[in-house]
């Protein structure tokens, strides 16, 4: 038989397979469970998917097994939940950390009069390092007496308290003639580290040739919001909170998306990129990751579990007829063919789908996607036809950590936001990986609708035939050996 | 021919490559004249696609310079490299499996329009990958595989082009072809080669240089080296011989 008549064959029998176990599910369970089930199951796919798909993505180029993406997952609720909830936190810190970028990205500015520096080879060598240290105790001095744990505190107490006045939660920030010096200070820690990091007096060094007024643009941009943010941390905490909800609500998921995309970015240009040629120091390292930014947030929020308040759109009690009533009133629970189902996850739904809709584009149509799918095969011609594959690497994994942040906050209000909330997903992500095949973003799309199917259907014949509710768990990982046994490289993957 | 030292757009200086703990080149110099065809001769394993490579960025080198139109590239990452205007047909095509041909080509855009302004140009040259233009690398036959990688390297505007083994695994009547594309690059760019047919080679270079064992060992003028059987024997194998008449008749 000739390679695609097989591959017809196969696809025929697995549709009639597929096929075959809808219908009988449909026939056992009833019209009215199998809907319930099957939208419980499309819910878990589209978190599944949200966190599976930055895996494959950061897997096929760059053969990155990211440990730490449950984490990321858990810190995009955390930072949507915060934003929604109490933004004191958010805009108390924010100064801070634009200072220091703002020193720390005077780099591509600084580092062209360094590098021309006469500097004997010791004092290469000691340079950088004193900078680092001299840097690290300025930025001690900087955070000195700092009240994080108050800032973190505020949302905590807004989460257990309801009010009808949304400013009765909001705390003071520092009086700003006590906390302008910290961004200062910290802007100083960022350039002694710019100066650190610009190797002064290596001529071998190559600089940027771009003119000094583009290479400013950056610094300057981040100075200036510096400044803005310093002045305005009570204020525009208020002005979040006096927000409609739902438009804050839509806001905590760009916040939360866009501070997973910068942390990405970070994260690789920082700790993985120096670490590509020893690609199984990558695993350790993200692990390791998981683990300390699993016990920051402990530490900033203490190891409970928040439960996120809905925004309005899916706050009213009640039940809708029809999605157009639903968006009118903002019932919590929409009938949808005698089934009724909480609104707020056909939200979630709706957002794995448009977030699979916008991958495959970006893939399929974007330069960026064309780079992507060229990079997973041979990183180095890509190189060779001039384009800078360390920053796509850098971009791409920013993208996936976003998407994983957007998953978290998508299921803050309705799963408990607590520091290990993320590892069950990260678990079925990586199972989701593996299913959908390595690399491939519809693998992963799919892979995650099976096991979000399996989990719901795992979760529902628990129930009827009274096992235990492990028995959901265990089908996904049983779903995962069937598949490698009669397809190793998944169900989307590529043989290499 | 070239006098005047000024007049190398790429000049290769004592480079030394490690690949791991090999030492591949020892002391590699190149010089490629601006508007000509330079061949890299050798046996297999030589060191002619390491230096290609080396050129390129892919393999940064330990010791030496490369200059290229002015300016010392050696060390420079293999994308800034690209961008000074180098285009690079590696030896295995590396055409992207995934991507269809047109993509192919768009990807190695530097800017915006680049395949515009110069498709007319490519597909002249290379008819058929005009029909092929919708079809994944990966459905690409061999000879298809070479045309669009070398296609791709005439998208952006380059000054030097180096072009590892272009008949590797190419029909005969491929290969006339192949050479008719590159003899007419010529006048256009400059071109750095690696080419184990002699014949092709001979027919299309102006000069040579032989790397035996990591040394670029001899140089000089190709119409000088089709005469020298002896040295043709001594470093490029029995395998290889001489053109005749009958070659060289097209």
């Amino acid at each position: 038989m000739s390679h695609s008549n097989k591959k017809l064959l196969y696809t025929i029998i697995g549709i009639v397979v597929v096929a075959a176990i809808i219908f009988g599910l449909y026939s056992y369970a009833g019209q009215e469970s199998f809907i319930r089930t099957v939208l419980s199951g499309l819910t878990l796919g589209s978190l599944f998917f949200l966190v599976a798909a930055g895996l494959t993505l950061i897997f096929g180029l760059m053969d990155v097994l990211n440990f730490a993406h449950g984490s990321m997952f858990m810190l995009g609720a955390y930072t949507g939940w915060q934003f929604f909830t109490n933004p004191t936190f958010i805009f108390g810190v924010l100064p801070l950390i634009l200072a220091f970028a703002a020193g720390v990205m005077l780099v591509p500015v600084i580092k062209p009069m360094l590098v021309r520096l006469n500097l004997s080879e010791t004092w290469q060598k000691r340079l950088p390092k004193l900078m680092y240290l001299a840097a690290l105790i300025v930025a001690v001095f900087a955070v000195w007496k700092f009240d994080i744990l108050g800032l973190a505190d505020t949302a905590m107490v807004a989460a257990v308290t309801t009010s009808s006045n949304p400013l009765a939660e909001l705390s003071a920030q520092e009086p700003l003639l006590r906390f302008m010096w910290r961004p200062l200070l910290l802007m100083i820690s960022g350039a002694l580290v710019a100066v650190g990091i610009s190797k002064p007096g290596d001529r071998t060094e190559i600089t940027a040739a771009e003119p000094l007024k583009k290479r400013l643009i950056l610094p300057i941009v981040l100075f200036i919001l510096t400044i803005v943010f310093t002045l305005v941390r009570e204020s525009a905490a208020e002005a979040v909170l006096l927000m409609n909800g739902n438009l804050r609500f839509l806001l905590a998921i760009i916040v939360a998306t866009l501070f997973g995309f910068l942390l990405g970015a970070l994260i690789e240009v920082t700790m993985i990129r120096p670490l590509y040629v020893r690609s199984f120091f990558i695993v350790l390292m993200t692990l390791g990751l998981s683990y300390v930014i699993r016990e920051l947030v402990s530490v900033l929020w203490d190891p409970l579990a928040y439960q996120m308040v809905r925004p309005p759109l899916f706050a009213q009690p009640g039940r809708a007829t029809s999605i157009a009533d639903w968006l009118m009133n903002g019932y919590s629970t929409i009938s949808i063919a005698g089934v009724t189902f909480p609104t707020y996850r056909l939200f979630v739904i709706a957002l794995g789908f448009v977030m699979f809709i916008f991958v495959t584009v970006l893939m399929t149509r974007s330069r960026l996607g064309m780079i992507i799918r060229a990079g997973v095969q041979d990183p180095q011609m890509v190189e060779a036809l001039g384009i800078n594959v360390k920053s796509v690497f850098t971009l791409v994994f920013a993208l996936g950590v976003a998407l994983a942040a957007l998953g978290g906050i998508g299921a803050a209000p309705f799963l408990p936001v607590q520091p290990g909330m993320g590892d069950q997903y990260q678990m079925q992500g990586f199972i989701t990986v593996v299913i959908g095949g390595m690399g491939s973003y519809v693998g992963a799309f799919v892979g995650a609708i099976i096991l979000g199917m399996a989990r719901a259907f795992g979760d529902y014949f628990a129930l009827k035939w009274q096992l235990s509710p492990t028995i959901a768990e265990a089908s996904t990982v049983i779903i995962m050996i069937v598949v490698l046994l009669l397809r190793p490289q998944g169900l989307f993957g590529k043989k290499d | 021919m070239i006098t005047n030292p000024n007049e190398y757009l790429l000049s290769v200086e004592g480079i030394d490559t490690y690949i791991g703990q090999f030492h591949i080149l020892e002391d590699v110099s190149v010089k490629v004249g601006k508007g000509s065809i330079t061949v890299l001769l050798g046996r297999n394993g030589a060191g002619k696609t390491t230096t290609l490579k080396t050129i390129m960025g892919l393999t940064p080198p330990r010791n030496g310079r490369v200059i290229f139109d002015g300016q010392e590239i050696q060390g420079k990452r293999a994308f800034n490299i690209a961008n000074l205007g180098i285009g690079y047909v590696p030896e295995n095509r590396a055409i992207f499996r995934a991507l269809t041909v047109m993509e192919n080509l768009k990807l190695a855009e530097r800017k915006k329009g680049d395949l515009d302004r110069h498709s007319e140009m490519i597909f002249e040259l290379f008819p058929d990958l005009e029909r092929l233009s919708k079809l994944k690398g990966n459905q690409l036959s061999g000879g298809q595989q070479q045309m669009l990688a070398v296609a791709r390297a005439l998208v952006p505007d380059n000054k030097l082009l180096l072009i590892d083994e272009p008949s590797e695994g190419l029909a005969p009547i491929l290969i006339q072809q192949m050479m008719e594309v590159i003899r007419k690059l010529k006048e256009k760019t400059t071109i750095l080669l690696v080419e184990q047919n002699f014949i092709m080679a001979s027919q299309l270079a102006e000069r040579y240089v032989i790397i035996d064992d990591g040394k670029s060992v001899h140089r000089g003028l190709m119409s000088d080296l089709v005469l020298n059987e002896e040295l043709i024997h001594q470093y490029l194998g029995a395998s290889i011989q001489a053109p005749t008449k009958t070659s060289e008749a097209e």
